[in-house]
């Protein structure tokens, strides 16, 4: 029995290749799960299949094998449970920001009254610091006030599970610091469980409950699950004075830079079986445990 | 000065150029020889030569035509504005027969990638085809020249429409469809919330190709049916020897193919966005 919010066992994604003669794995033997209220980021090099499993759990993309279960329901098409915000933003350019809100919770909101729709999409886009832009078409805004339509319009449908794509990964550093704020102050007051993608380790370790480390693609796995151990709620100018912090951003820095592509080699060479993936990490507890010469128990 | 100042009197520039050149370059048809005999005043040597009109002599005969565009004496002579509103009532037959076929149909070939490819090649034999060639079998089948006219118009706007809808419709960008299908969308919702409003500014450039070969070829037709209409007018006032008639008519006839073209580029602008 399992009993996980959202369950992720052994899916894999594989293509024909271009001649038709065989196939290339993008990824396999994925496994994971999120809880409810978690924040869970997904970080790996490119081209590991990131977007590929987020557009699989959304239900955008079928899985080659395993399966992907959400409240014990299968995962097979998109569903309004599942709110998801595009690395590009994807907002529909021909309409105003309001409407491209309002848009979004008419399709949840079936029943609920005009008045209510429009006073819902202004509530949730002067969340994102937009109320004065509400009438403006998508061409007039800046890339970050894009993205906070999408953001808006994501919470406004409250998902069950909101996924996200590499959100900030298009704009500058000073939007992506703002919006980042932004998105814990929002997270905080929701609880809104949430699965997201980044480059960014500092944007990870500011945001999440748990990190999945991906291995170097192709047949990529999700190699380990990293325990975020600092306090909610945090700040992006103060985490950084937090001991933990840099642990364990030392800790994802090596894993990519280093252990990414070895544990693919150590797949290929059966050194390190699928079985015992992804293996979870405490690096506060596994530093403690180096200094002070303790033999993994 | 300001561009758009320098520009307007550009233009004006020019104009008065060619009014003075093709003044310079035409005569009014005066001959030459006086003193005519009985006999040679009666074969009517004494009126103005055939010739080819000046601008000022078209300008005259414009004001005179267009303060009585509506005047009717008979079949052979009928005011500019009634040949023109002729004309213009075939093609927008003809035109919005299309439309209603064209775009629903380029839509449902633009959902489907297999519809596409299987109609591929009847599209592209069909389309470079002359519009008139399908005149002789319009008017066999519809026995009707007015009626064939409009039949040719409809079959030379189908193609660009349909093409263009197709096109439009196929590349909608996936995240756009993403955004409608994990909100829930039903094929219809997102065909009408999504997909057309995606697609309408490249269909909307079809709808102005169509328009302007429309015009294009409702002239040619009306030579060749005759009866009514300003492609009838011009080859009338040809036959006519009345040239100063056919200048004027050309004249008009890019006028309105002007108005036709702004008409439908103004309304695209409302259906137009901005990525």
């Amino acid at each position: 029995m399992n009993h996980n919010f959202l369950s992720v066992n052994n899916i894999s994604k594989s293509y024909p290749t271009k001649d038709g003669k065989g196939f290339i794995t993008i990824y396999e033997n994925v496994s994971f799960s999120i809880e409810k209220g978690e924040f869970i980021c997904l970080i790996g090099h490119s081209g590991c299949g990131k977007s590929t499993i987020l557009n699989n759990l959304a239900g955008l993309n079928s899985i080659s094998g395993g399966s992907i279960k959400m409240q014990d329901e299968e995962v097979e098409k998109p569903s309004l449970e599942r709110g998801v915000i595009f690395q590009n933003h994807s907002i529909l350019p021909w309409l105003t920001v309001l409407k491209n809100v309002t848009m979004a919770i008419k399709c949840k909101f079936k029943t609920m009254s005009k008045e209510d729709i429009e006073s819902r999409a202004n509530y949730f886009l002067k969340m994102v610091n937009l109320e004065d832009h509400i009438h403006k078409k998508p061409s007039e805004l800046s890339g970050g006030m894009k993205q906070r339509v999408g953001i808006a319009r994501a919470f406004a449908i409250e998902p069950s599970l909101l996924l996200m794509d590499e959100p900030f990964g298009a704009l500058d550093a000073l939007t992506r610091g703002k919006l980042q704020d932004k998105l814990v102050e929002i997270c905080d007051k929701t609880k809104q469980t949430t699965f997201m993608i980044t480059h960014d380790i500092d944007e990870a370790i500011l945001l999440s409950d748990k990190i999945l480390l991906m291995s170097d693609g192709p047949e990529a796995r999700v190699a380990e699950t990293v325990i975020v151990d600092i306090p909610k709620p945090r700040n992006r100018s103060q985490i950084v004075n937090h001991p933990a912090y840099y642990v364990i951003r030392n800790y994802l820095v090596d894993f990519l830079v280093n252990q990414s592509s070895l544990v693919a080699k150590k797949l290929k060479e059966g050194t390190l079986l699928d079985k015992d993936l992804p293996l979870t990490v405490d690096p506060i507890k596994l530093k403690y445990n180096l200094e002070n010469n303790i033999i993994n128990p | 000065m300001t561009e758009t100042k320098k520009s307007i009197l550009l233009s004006i520039l020019i104009l008065v150029a060619f009014v003075i050149v093709g003044e310079l370059l035409t005569g009014d048809g005066s001959r030459t020889k006086k003193n005519l005999t009985e006999y040679e005043t009666l074969m009517g040597l004494g009126e103005k030569q055939a010739h080819v009109p000046g601008p000022v002599e078209v300008a005259k005969l414009a004001f005179k035509e267009l303060s009585h565009p509506f005047y009717d004496n008979g079949p052979n002579d009928k005011g500019i504005g009634t040949q023109l509103a002729f004309s213009i009532l075939r093609v927008m037959a003809g035109y919005f027969l299309s439309v209603i076929i064209a775009v629903p149909l380029g839509f449902l070939i633009g959902m489907s990638p297999v519809f596409y490819k299987a109609l591929q090649p009847y599209i592209q034999i069909l389309k470079p085809i002359s519009p008139l060639a399908w005149m002789p079998l319009a008017l066999f089948v519809i026995k009707d020249s007015i009626l064939s006219s409009v039949f040719v118009i409809f079959i030379c706007s189908i193609w660009p429409m349909l093409i263009n809808t197709a096109f439009g419709v196929m590349s909608v960008k996936t995240d756009f469809l993403n955004v409608g299908k994990t909100l829930e969308m039903n094929s219809f919702k997102m065909a009408f919330t999504i997909i057309l409003p995606a697609a309408l500014p490249t269909i909307f450039t079809g709808l102005r190709i169509s328009m302007g070969i429309s015009w294009l070829v409702i002239v040619a037709a009306e030579m060749l049916v005759g009866g009514t209409g300003i492609g009838y007018y011009v080859w009338n006032e040809w036959n006519n020897l009345d040239l100063a008639s056919v200048v004027f008519s050309i004249l008009m006839i890019g006028i309105v193919g002007m108005v036709l073209d702004a008409a439908i580029s103004y309304t695209s602008k409302y259906f137009n966005y901005q990525e």
